[in-house]
């Protein structure tokens, strides 16, 4: 194809974006919204994961272990736990260190209490970080099945919360882009039928002069990926704007993050080159796609 | 050359169109085709432009087989043929020039090409004045010499005009045949489909009369204007 003419049906596709300008502004609109919707999804579910992560690397599997078990039986036990795949750090802390360490915490009122004590009560125990918590029920049960072990103590509660929040999030962010993605080629199909039908004329003049499908076609293709692109421009500075209030709101206020144990949020910066690509991405494509199939439905070539 | 062999067409809900048409146009005759509303001429036109494929016989068209001929292929065998329209199908938005060049802007011509057969076109069909001119400001004799600019500036091998005097006054419309006749003095085969039989018998040449499906005459009569 000559230059003039891809600049011809370029220039093309932009007037059909004109002459069918409410139509076009609709299709903008709701492709931005979807785009928005499925981006904010992501990336809640992105900060969550994020924050799970962060649980994960503070979260430890206390192991007590029998009194009186032989010091072979806790070598042994060390060894084991470290082996399970789901472990990647294993630390000793023996009963003098716990009794240390309370003794530290307490007052003197209660350290009182605790002087008619000669023996020391408190168990010797490993203390485990897992790799994956949602893995966590399935290792202490491996744990509890060990020789030695007196008994496992885990927050597996706080655990199984953040797990369920992220897979409500999973089933909300696949429904949602299933839906969304539906929506979005209804209205491209709309838009293009309507353009389609604004040049009618013009597309049977085509025809009758011997014009090739593409080039009846592209116009089309190109008013509809043209929309795509705007919308995603559109989405990724409204996500911008919103991600950067968002964060600077909740980062103020530490109080949230010292509940959770977590002390951030992923930056912008972060994941501003990804959510520009993904944005594009999937405007473009879904454009595209719905450009193709509507101009394959509606244009009689 | 437009060549039926026995052709029939029967739409798909049944209605007979044409039965066993035989049709010979050798390249350069001028040749009217008469006949009654829903007689078959639509569906003849239409066959020859590859819109419809026959249900039965042979169709060659300048020097297509129409039944072998691939989809892909149609816009090939369409920039030999120009068509004329009774209803014009100018674009309205589009100026006169435009309108014309628009044509060569959708078979993919080099813009230098555009730009110099454009208003040559233009000036043979005597509306050289009117290029900047739109549609809806011209009489509709005017306009259908627009469309036949159109249809005439790739140069076809065969020129179709459905009925082209349909919307025209009937002083101009001696003017449009005048004009395909020209064209056809060139060298191009004409093929002009009409109602009017004062027309007809004030130029005379080929006549071809579809009746019910099926060419009832086809026969070289002698016009008024020889006399």
């Amino acid at each position: 194809m000559r230059p003039n003419s891809v600049k011809y049906l370029v220039g093309q596709g932009f007037r059909g974006i004109w002459y069918n300008r409410i139509n076009s502004f609709a299709s903008l609109c709701i492709i931005t919204i979807s785009l928005l919707m499925v981006g904010v999804c992501v990336l809640l579910g992105a900060n969550i994961n994020e924050m799970i992560g962060a649980i994960e690397d503070k979260n430890e599997v206390v192991v007590i272990i029998e009194d009186g078990a032989p010091d072979n039986n806790i070598t042994l036990l060390g060894e084991q736990l470290a082996e399970n795949d789901n472990i990647f750090e294993v630390t000793f802390y023996s009963k003098d260190e716990a009794w240390e360490e309370m003794q530290e915490s307490m007052t003197d009122e209660e350290k009182s209490l605790f002087e008619l004590i000669e023996d020391n009560p408190l168990p010797d125990s490993y203390k485990c970080r897992v790799s994956d918590i949602t893995l966590l029920d399935e290792t202490v049960a491996e744990i509890e099945q060990l020789q030695s072990v007196e008994s496992v103590s885990a927050s597996t509660e706080f655990a199984s919360i953040l797990i369920s929040i992220r897979n409500i999030f999973g089933v909300l962010f696949t429904a949602l882009t299933a839906a969304l993605i539906v929506v979005c080629f209804v209205i491209i199909s709309n838009t293009t039928r309507t353009s389609v039908y604004a040049r009618r004329r013009e597309i049977n003049i085509m025809r009758y002069v011997g014009a090739s499908k593409s080039f009846i076609r592209i116009p089309f293709f190109v008013e509809g990926v043209a929309l795509g692109t705007l919308s995603s421009i559109i989405a990724y500075l409204l996500t911008w704007l919103a991600y950067v209030n968002v964060y600077d709101t909740l980062s103020q206020d530490f109080e949230i993050w010292t509940i959770f144990g977590v002390n951030g949020l992923i930056t912008w910066s972060d994941i501003a080159v990804v959510t520009a690509i993904a944005y594009l991405v999937a405007g473009i494509v879904i454009s595209a796609i719905g450009t193709v199939f509507s101009t394959r439905k509606h244009l009689n070539v | 050359m437009v060549e039926f062999k026995n052709v029939s067409y029967t739409y798909p809900n049944g209605q007979h169109a044409l039965s066993k048409v035989n049709l010979d146009i050798s390249d350069g005759e001028f040749a009217f085709v008469v006949g009654a509303s829903g007689a078959g001429k639509s569906t003849l036109i239409k066959l020859i432009l590859r819109e419809l494929t026959a249900t039965q016989g042979e169709i060659h068209v300048n020097g297509f087989d129409l039944n072998k001929l691939k989809p892909r292929k149609v816009p090939e065998l369409r920039r030999t043929i120009g068509v004329v329209f009774q209803d014009f199908r100018l674009i309205p938005n589009l100026t006169v020039y435009d309108n014309v060049a628009f044509a060569l802007r959708a078979i993919d011509a080099p813009t230098k090409y555009i730009r110099s057969r454009v208003p040559y076109v233009i000036s043979l069909v005597g509306l050289a004045q009117k290029a900047k001119s739109y549609p809806n400001d011209l009489s509709g004799g005017e306009q259908q010499r627009v469309a036949l600019a159109r249809a005439l500036v790739n140069d076809p091998q065969l020129i179709i005009a459905d009925e082209p005097t349909g919307n025209v006054d009937p002083a101009r419309s001696f003017e449009i045949v005048d004009l395909l006749k020209g064209i056809n003095a060139c060298g191009t085969t004409v093929l002009m489909v009409t109602h009017q039989h004062d027309l007809v018998r004030y130029f005379g040449g080929r006549i071809i009369n579809i009746n019910t499906g099926e060419i009832v005459f086809d026969e070289v009569i002698g016009g008024a204007d020889e006399a």
